[in-house]
């Protein structure tokens, strides 16, 4: 496998084939939910794989306090899907160690608040072992995490951390929008040579959808890159996660005032698909970037540069960014309130529509 | 529907095992979480057991007498599948509701 | 929902010293209208041990029962006091009082379900209620006595012996004063010097049920095991001949340890007090 596409390298990025197209049986579809799509992956990767193996607090008695990982000890065994102690610096540590050994380790931690704790093994092991070996000790984890808000938990156990990631030299960033889109792209990521950091959107786990398994897209697309999942003319809604499923609606409801919204997945968040942004906002001349995580310093930053980079020339306004607001992210009870909702993507879009040049 | 099971937890203090006294519920029983699930009694104490979720009873392990070491199975319950973890609760995909209507004069140059 | 207010609820201290009693107010959901009920743990229990991990709480508030909960001293979250009159039961008696009403309890007032104070006690914690049932029958509305005992185990003590083991790991001769060790030592929170203090005041002020008798209903409860409790008939005979309503209740298979969680027990007893 080459080790082609490491830092944003978005256009090699896209010659990427997907090992998941090129040996999955013919026509599997099915509708599942997200955590049953996760499973499956799992499962399919631990047995074409012998070197995988799947670990995390919880994830092997269980089968994860999100039931991701359930039955995949008693099929796979203890040795290979298996309980940590309650230790994030532990958990990705080992991986570490794993991952040097040869192994293809793909831990989970519980939920985004919890890997602070596993930050320094994070940024400074795992994203670095690669460059600091000059290539012959590669990462290939594919770290889980049940990420964002949306499900009403308490604090720390609801957070956006792409931007904080995605910073980070090394590592590779991705977030999948619904079921066909967490199933392949986990089959994609778990064989990667580097590390993955995959964000899960845990308020879209238990809604189902369509999987192909056979194909990663309809026509024939790769999991590389972002995915225009509702084609428009007047503007773009940027977004990722547990986001994407609220612009869609959005998008719908934009319709009905005459407005033509596209909806582009990002699902990469790092490398950013810049290509594909550049495609989209040339046409609608008009750009909102939507995500929970906080205003300042967010990926919606690093969007907007992106799309005014490539069309400032034929943008029609500024690029807006609706996101969450400069604060901890809050606990269950306060999360309506800080989390975009359709009125404040509706108000996101108003803006670039009406805005003037002066 | 998913059969999830839980096993006799660690009841603290360096105890490997418990005696079951009395089951509080039976096979068939649709349980809430923290309703007591069983009576058991250690070297140390006797103790009621709470239910660490809700679902129907599937089987239930050990009568009373019977000696269970901490980590063995005790209980399985048979829950949903849109059941949510151990926190949070399942959001649930609602038709969009607006305040905001759009308006805008596109001129397409 | 149950509200809870813990920590420090007594505001007021008798004889000048505070007890460090450790006292937690439980508030139910729904509350049935009823008088509030406290619970008095055993020897080398407390109240989390004996009331909250056993179910008994749990049951209570389910019921509609305001419960008022106490660490005995050295034992759960109160503290351990150095001095020995901390320990004395007719001490602890009177700092009991004051918690019920600190707590809210006021005495007996005919028609009202709301006045006056239930009292359920296990163990050590029913010679307690025995003896604040005799001499408070203004504010003790019914008593229900677990594992109940004519006289008190730790009376016999063999405190001489129980000092050397500790000291230099001497055995103890004497078997009884050998098991009750044994318990306190299995509890790391138990603080073993305070519990001891708590045995010598016990040997100073020894249980003597005929002394003074509570005349308000009663349950004597215990496990037709409970060796311990084998002079129960003879406290409810002392109650009855005294005038007091006495109910008793054998729980089949229990002993003196496990008769504490017995559904049946709690049910008796909630019913037993739920008038």
């Amino acid at each position: 496998m080459s080790n082609s596409i490491l830092e944003g390298e978005s256009a090699g990025f896209r010659q990427a084939q997907s090992p998941a197209q090129a040996q999955s049986p013919a026509s599997t579809t099915a509708v599942m939910s997200m955590q049953q799509a996760l499973n499956l992956a799992l499962d399919e990767v631990l047995a074409e794989n012998p070197r995988t193996l799947v670990f995390g607090e919880d994830c092997g008695r269980l089968g994860g306090v999100f039931r991701i990982t359930d039955g995949l000890q008693a099929k796979h065994g203890e040795q290979r899907v298996f309980d940590t102690p309650l230790a994030e610096s532990g958990i990705l540590g080992m991986s570490v160690g794993l991952a040097m050994a040869g192994f293809h380790p793909i831990p989970e931690v519980q939920f985004d608040g919890f890997a602070y704790p596993a930050i320094n093994q994070i940024v400074c092991q795992i994203a670095r072992m690669n460059y600091r070996s000059r290539g012959t000790l590669p990462m290939p984890i594919t770290l889980r995490v049940p990420s964002f808000g949306g499900i009403r938990a308490p604090e720390h156990h609801g957070e956006s951390l792409e931007a904080l990631f995605a910073h980070v030299p090394g590592l590779k960033v991705v977030s999948p929008s619904n079921p066909h889109e967490a199933y392949h792209l986990l089959k994609y990521a778990a064989t990667r040579p580097d590390p993955v950091i995959f964000l899960e959107p845990k308020s879209r786990y238990w809604q189902k959808g369509e999987v192909d398994a056979a194909r990663h897209d309809a026509d024939g697309g790769s999991p590389t890159g972002a995915k225009v999942m509702r084609a428009g003319r007047h503007v773009t809604l940027v977004a990722w996660g547990a986001m994407v499923a609220r612009c869609l609606q959005v998008a719908g409801l934009a319709a009905e005032d005459g407005i033509d919204v596209e909806v582009l997945d990002l699902r990469w968040l790092k490398p950013i698909d810049a290509e594909a942004l550049a495609a989209s906002v040339r046409k609608t001349r008009r750009a909102v970037v939507v995500h929970e995580a906080p205003l300042t310093s967010g990926l919606g930053a690093e969007v907007a540069q992106l799309i005014t980079q490539a069309c400032f020339d034929t943008l029609k306004a500024p690029v807006e960014r609706v996101t969450g607001f400069d604060v901890p992210y809050p606990s269950g009870d306060l999360e309506d309130e800080y989390i975009p909702n359709i009125d404040r993507i509706l108000f996101g879009i108003q803006r670039v529509l009406e805005y003037k040049r002066g | 529907m998913a059969e999830i099971s839980f096993p006799l937890p660690d009841l603290g203090e360096g105890l490997i095992e418990a005696t079951v006294l009395e089951w509080l519920v039976s096979p068939g029983d649709q349980v809430e979480r923290n309703q007591p699930l069983v009576e058991v009694e250690t070297t140390k104490s006797a103790v009621e057991l709470p239910s660490p979720q809700a679902g129907k009873v599937v089987r239930t392990y050990g009568g009373p007498g019977d000696t269970i070491n901490v980590g063995e199975p005790l209980i399985v319950f048979e829950v949903p599948d849109n059941t949510a973890g151990i926190v949070g609760t399942v959001p649930q995909d609602e038709a969009p509701k607006r305040r905001v209507r759009l308006s805008a004069v596109l001129d397409e140059d | 929902m149950s509200g809870r207010h813990t920590g420090e609820q007594h505001s007021h201290t008798v004889e000048g010293t505070d007890p460090q009693l450790y006292v937690a107010v439980h508030e139910p959901g729904t509350d049935a209208g009823l008088r509030p009920v406290m619970l008095l743990h055993g020897f080398s229990s407390s109240a989390k041990l004996n009331w909250e991990d056993t179910g008994w709480l749990a049951a209570l508030l389910e019921a509609g029962r305001r419960v008022i909960t106490v660490d005995l001293p050295g034992h759960g979250r109160s503290g351990a006091p150095e001095d020995m009159d901390s320990y004395a039961p007719s001490r602890i008696r009177a700092d009991l009082l004051q918690i019920a009403f600190d707590a809210g309890a006021r005495p007996l007032r005919d028609g009202d379900p709301a006045s006056g104070l239930d009292l359920i006690g296990y163990s050590l914690g029913s010679r307690l209620a025995w003896e604040f049932g005799a001499t408070q029958h203004e504010l003790v509305h019914r008593l229900v006595l677990g594992g109940p005992n004519t006289a008190d185990p730790l009376a016999e003590f063999d405190l001489v012996a129980a000092q050397r083991y500790l000291a230099d790991g001497t055995p103890i001769a004497d078997e009884s004063t050998a098991g009750l060790l044994k318990m306190a030592q299995l509890l790391p929170s138990n603080n073993i010097f305070s519990l001891l203090s708590l045995v010598e005041a016990i040997k100073g002020e020894p249980f003597d049920p005929a002394e003074a008798v509570p005349r308000m209903p009663m349950l004597l409860v215990a496990g037709d095991k409970d060796e311990r409790a084998a002079s129960m008939p003879e406290l409810a005979a002392l109650g009855a001949k005294a005038g007091a309503m006495v109910e008793q209740v054998l729980l089949p298979g229990r002993n003196h340890t496990n008769a504490v969680t017995s559904r049946a027990f709690k049910q008796e007893a909630i019913s037993f007090l739920a008038v």
